[in-house]
């Protein structure tokens, strides 16, 4: 395998085989090779190039996929660029098409980007091509970059006006030919006010290259800047063609390509184009971002910027998100996020936070979504590693084989990072716990870079923080949890008409409070309707039914629906679409250890007001209230029910939902939106927050993480 | 009572949806572990909520075993025929045969001109799809010397080179409902492939489409057997009958017998985006449709 250190991009044709099957292996071998691309073009007669790419896809994980030789006259631009975004996301961002030179090509480049610009609703284009309303997408999953091949001066200018690289279309042609058409490209990369970084420069070679030629191809690199070479090779070339040259030649061409960067002329992962940098938010260090960073990172002119902006509930414009694919990407993420101390920093897992704060204006986002494995550690103990950026419905889905489950919160699409520092009422909660309440270990990333492991028996104090708090102390990369056995469970959806709410919560609260543990009912109501939707611990349908009876005698039922189903399909039940939020939401959280009349009073008038449009009760008690309030830095475990009310203006919502507070014993901050340090003092009581500001001053002394609910006592910063 | 004698095939019609990105891919799997025939999917390259078509049978062919795998139909006028043929070909090499070829001559103008394809008369799309297939076909046929050349109205070649060729005989079924294309199809398709839901006249169009084909296929001297009968159905496994292929698995088992045996329908692509009513599908009605027509056929041999 070759460093992800390397410079030098290297790649494999496989284009010229006549059986498939011997193309495919090469390209397996390749990606075991450590190499970046494979690229196929279609010839007549010849294999289709494009196939054999996305057969190859779906048999390699990493490896760059290029399709070459693209004849816009043949296939039109539109359907290519449809066709690129569907490979691009089913392999993963691997995409790279290269266009044959030709009088509209430039003009294709142009539909090609904006038939992946899903920020418009229609394209329309006149000329070569014409679009009378394309619908644009499917949106690729990373930038797919365009390439022209071809030796003639048409291909260099069309390359240098609007293309992304440049590939030379004669394998192995006199190196001083080259030399000169470099020459060509860079004059009309000058001409065109475009830096040469911004390009790749490919150059293909023949399966006879070897040790002899390292000098000449090292000279390229250092001349001409050539960022990639391309290996063509076919039924006859020799079986080791492909290790031979990675360990003959690339290294000595690395050496020239570190070399060239030095000068400034080679730059680890291609320079973004003008028009993109243009839209770079000022104070942040882009080019200063390292390349591992830099490879997967999303900036304000990007393709994938209008899906990555916002969060669930939060509009928002980022200046840089940054997507970490290791543990030592988050360690680099958080370095270059201490010399950005001047702009908002957000942590985000899954996005769908409800204080919105994994987005923010012209700051940074350590976007944790690739971090996402989810492994089974140890059958025997049920012991699973879970990364951050996993999803809960993945989470349960992957779980469900196993016959185990582990409760998080009421929806797949959220993250487990987020919740996961924080508690987790969900619908297994008065069963088995919290989600905090599984967690045996884990592994952090703090504000100084260092990486620790936190559980009962290391840092204790530390782990003790992160089951209630964790946001405020570091980057959980790794969360080690013991799940439960899990059988099908009961799940009702119970929809109810309501006269008298303060009467229907009473009701409801007494029905809760004598309810077994097994049943775990949350409740969304408006002054005349109620929605229970409960989870019912069992597969026994007759226990699931006596257990819900008291429930369903609570008022008159106006829908039901109760299915014995696995609790991931309960997870699964709605799809994920891409965040797209907008403005501020307006969310309040509050904790209350019974449901007395006045709470119930106060409530319904709330609900009559008009000012929230959403009203949720999330059960609580049960095996929650097993763990000692000491135990975690989530304290509140006599609180039995969980309160969110959400709307659109703070100070409406403020006005009835400030009559609410004096029943309040505390309040559960991810579903609060005011970040205000009051709030802060709600959720943790004095003991609490005293112990984990003390661990903050040690851990993160200058509050680094800041910009979600500050535990500093004077927080120093911007906030979001 | 018409039957073609041909062997039973059960396949599922899937939507190549692109959210979530691999659903349709996994149900393509499903179908595949269950011991289905075939995965098909619609072909609407305008519409940007799907995946490209033929992407995605390559990504979901290189990601099951047995399975034949097609679009259902392909957009031709969005799709040049050359290129199509060698990506079937690829294809179905790297498959080991498992890629057959729906066609259609494409229907939604408005939409296939939004994306800069030509838009073409009913009858126009009917003599462009004939050039296509001869086109297609002649790619496919490296037996032949010399390079390819077709002067058509719609499509031209000159000597273009011909290959690869694939590892079988794909099949070329086209998607048709009247009488002129019926009868392109008599005259030079592998099969026909209508939805039961747009059936004019239900299920009667099936003995009268086919009566068409068989017509013209013998006026070019082909065998009716060589044309297959294929259906798209929908339908809901349900405890009670409400209505055709609304029940319980057996109800299904009794109607797709009838057609199979009073219309010559020999290939059954259901409508499912669903794990279990593919399994359902695969496990309770194919095999049975299969052994009670064997039974019929057995009983009473037809030509």
């Amino acid at each position: 395998m070759r460093p992800r250190t390397a410079l030098i991009r290297l790649g494999v044709d496989i284009g010229e085989f006549t059986d498939p099957a011997g193309a495919v292996e090469r390209a397996v071998e390749a990606e075991r090779l450590g190499y970046d691309y494979v690229l196929a073009a279609s010839t007549e007669g010849g294999l289709d190039a494009w196939a054999l790419l996305s057969w190859t896809a779906a048999r390699t994980e990493r490896i760059g996929l290029v399709a070459a030789g693209l004849d816009v006259a043949e296939i039109r631009p539109a359907v290519l660029a449809r066709a690129a975004g569907s490979l691009d996301v089913l392999g993963k961002g691997r995409v790279t098409l290269e266009l044959r030179p030709g009088p509209a090509a430039a003009e294709a480049v142009t539909v090609l980007r904006r038939m992946w610009d899903t920020s418009q609703r229609r394209v329309h284009h006149d000329g070569a091509f014409r679009l009378a309303g394309a619908e644009p997408g499917p949106l690729p999953a990373h930038d797919v970059r365009i390439w022209i091949g071809g030796d003639d001066p048409n291909a260099v200018k069309v390359a240098a006006d609007a293309a992304d690289g440049w590939r030379a279309g004669v394998p192995g042609q006199d190196s001083r030919q080259l030399a000169r058409t470099m020459q060509l490209l860079a004059k009309a990369l000058a001409e065109a006010g475009r830096d040469e970084r911004e390009l790749d420069r490919v150059v293909t070679l023949p399966d006879t290259v070897g040790a002899q030629d390292v000098e000449t191809l090292a000279s390229l690199v250092t001349e001409h800047g050539v960022t990639t070479f391309v290996l063509r090779v076919d039924e006859r070339s020799p079986a080791d063609a492909l290790e031979r040259f990675a360990r003959e030649v690339a290294p000595r061409l690395n050496e020239a390509a570190q070399h060239a960067m030095t000068e400034g002329r080679f730059s680890p992962v291609p320079m973004r184009r003008a028009e993109v940098r243009a839209q770079r938010v000022p104070g942040i260090d882009y080019d200063g971002l390292p390349a591992n960073l830099a490879a997967t990172a999303v900036e304000p002119g990007d393709l994938l910027y209008p899906t990555t902006r916002s969060t669930y509930l939060r509009g928002g414009a980022p200046g840089l998100v940054l997507r970490p694919q290791t543990v030592d990407d988050v360690v680099d993420a958080v370095a270059f996020a201490h010399r950005h101390r001047h702009v908002p920093l957000g942590i985000r897992s899954g996005g769908h936070g409800i204080s919105g704060r994994s987005t923010n204006d012209g700051g940074l986002v350590i976007d944790l979504g690739a971090l996402n494995a989810i492994e089974v550690l140890d059958e025997d103990r049920r012991l699973v590693r879970i990364g951050p950026g996993a999803r809960w419905r993945d989470v349960a889905r992957a779980l469900q084989p196993y016959g185990w489950a582990l409760g998080s919160g009421d929806y797949g699409g959220v993250g487990v990072g987020g919740l996961a520092t924080s508690g987790g009422i969900g619908y297994l909660s008065r069963k088995h716990g919290l989600t905090i309440d599984h967690l045996q270990a884990v592994d952090m990333v703090l504000a100084d870079g260092s990486t620790v492991r936190a559980s009962h028996a290391e840092n204790p104090e530390l782990f003790w923080a992160v089951r209630g708090a964790g946001a405020g102390f570091g980057i959980v990369t790794g969360f080690e949890f013991t799940v439960d056995e899990v059988s099908d469970v009961g799940w009702a959806q119970l929809a109810f008409w309501v006269a008298d709410p303060a009467d229907f919560l009473l009701k409801f609260g007494a029905a809760v409070t004598a309810a077994p543990r097994e049943t775990t009912p949350f409740l969304i109501m408006n002054s005349s309707s109620a929605q229970v939707m409960a989870m019912v611990a069992t597969d026994d349908p007759d226990e699931i039914l006596a257990q819900l009876r008291p429930i369903a005698q609570i008022a008159p039922l106006v829908q039901q629906q109760v299915v014995v189903a696995p609790y991931a399909a309960v997870m699964n039940m709605f799809p994920d679409a891409p965040h797209q939020g907008r403005g501020e939401p307006v969310s309040r959280s509050g904790l209350v250890t019974s449901i007395t009349p006045e709470f119930a009073e106060d409530s319904a008038r709330l609900l009559a007001s008009g000012a929230v449009h959403w009203f949720q009760l999330r059960s609580m008690g049960g095996a929650i209230a097993d763990v000692a309030p000491e135990e975690t830095a989530f304290a509140h475990r006599d609180a039995a029910f969980q309160i969110t009310a959400m709307g659109s203006h703070p100070q409406r919502v403020d006005r009835w939902w400030n009559e609410l507070r004096k029943h309040f014993s505390g309040i559960y901050l991810n579903f609060e939106s005011d970040t205000s340090p009051q709030r802060v003092a709600e959720a943790f009581p004095p003991p609490v927050l005293s112990r984990l500001r003390k661990l903050k001053a040690e851990l993160d002394p200058t509050g680094l993480f800041r910009d979600n609910f500050t535990l500093a006592e004077n927080p120093v910063g911007r906030t979001a | 009572m018409t039957d073609y004698g041909h062997e039973l095939l059960f396949g599922t019609f899937v939507t190549p949806t692109a959210q979530p990105v691999r659903h349709a891919v996994e149900q393509a799997v499903v179908a595949d572990r269950a011991g289905l025939d075939l995965v098909t999917f619609q072909d609407h390259p305008y519409v940007a909520r799907f995946h490209d078509t033929w992407t995605l049978i390559a990504y979901a062919a290189a990601r099951t075993e047995r399975v034949r795998l097609t679009a259902n139909v392909t957009n031709l006028p969005l799709r040049p025929p050359a290129q199509l043929a060698r990506s079937v070909a690829t294809l179905d090499r790297l498959s080991g045969g498992r890629i057959e070829l729906g066609l259609g001559a494409g229907g939604h103008w408005d939409a296939i001109a939004s994306m800069g394809g030509r838009r073409l008369r009913p009858g126009e799309s009917i003599e462009a799809l004939e050039e296509a297939v001869q086109i297609i076909r002649g790619v496919w046929d490296t037996d032949t010397r010399g390079g390819l050349t077709l002067e058509g109205k719609y499509y031209s070649v000159r000597g273009m080179k011909r290959g690869p060729a694939p590892a079988h005989r794909p099949g070329i079924w086209i998607g048709a409902y009247k009488p002129r294309i019926l009868r392109t199809i008599g005259r030079i398709g592998d099969g026909w492939l209508p939805s039961y839901q747009y059936l004019p006249n239900g299920p009667d169009h099936l003995a009268s489409g086919s009566a068409i084909i068989d017509e013209a296929a013998e006026s070019v001297g082909r065998d009716p057997r060589d044309i297959r009968r294929l259906l798209n159905i929908t339908g809901e496994f349900a405890e009670t009958s409400r209505g055709f292929l609304q029940g319980p698995p057996d109800q299904w088992v009794e109607e797709l017998t009838d057609l199979a045996l009073t219309y010559g329908t020999s290939v059954f692509v259901l409508v499912s985006d669903d794990t279990t009513t593919t399994e359902v599908f695969a496990k309770e009605v194919a095999p049975a449709v299969r052994e009670e027509v064997q039974r019929e056929r057995a009983a009473q041999p037809t030509g």
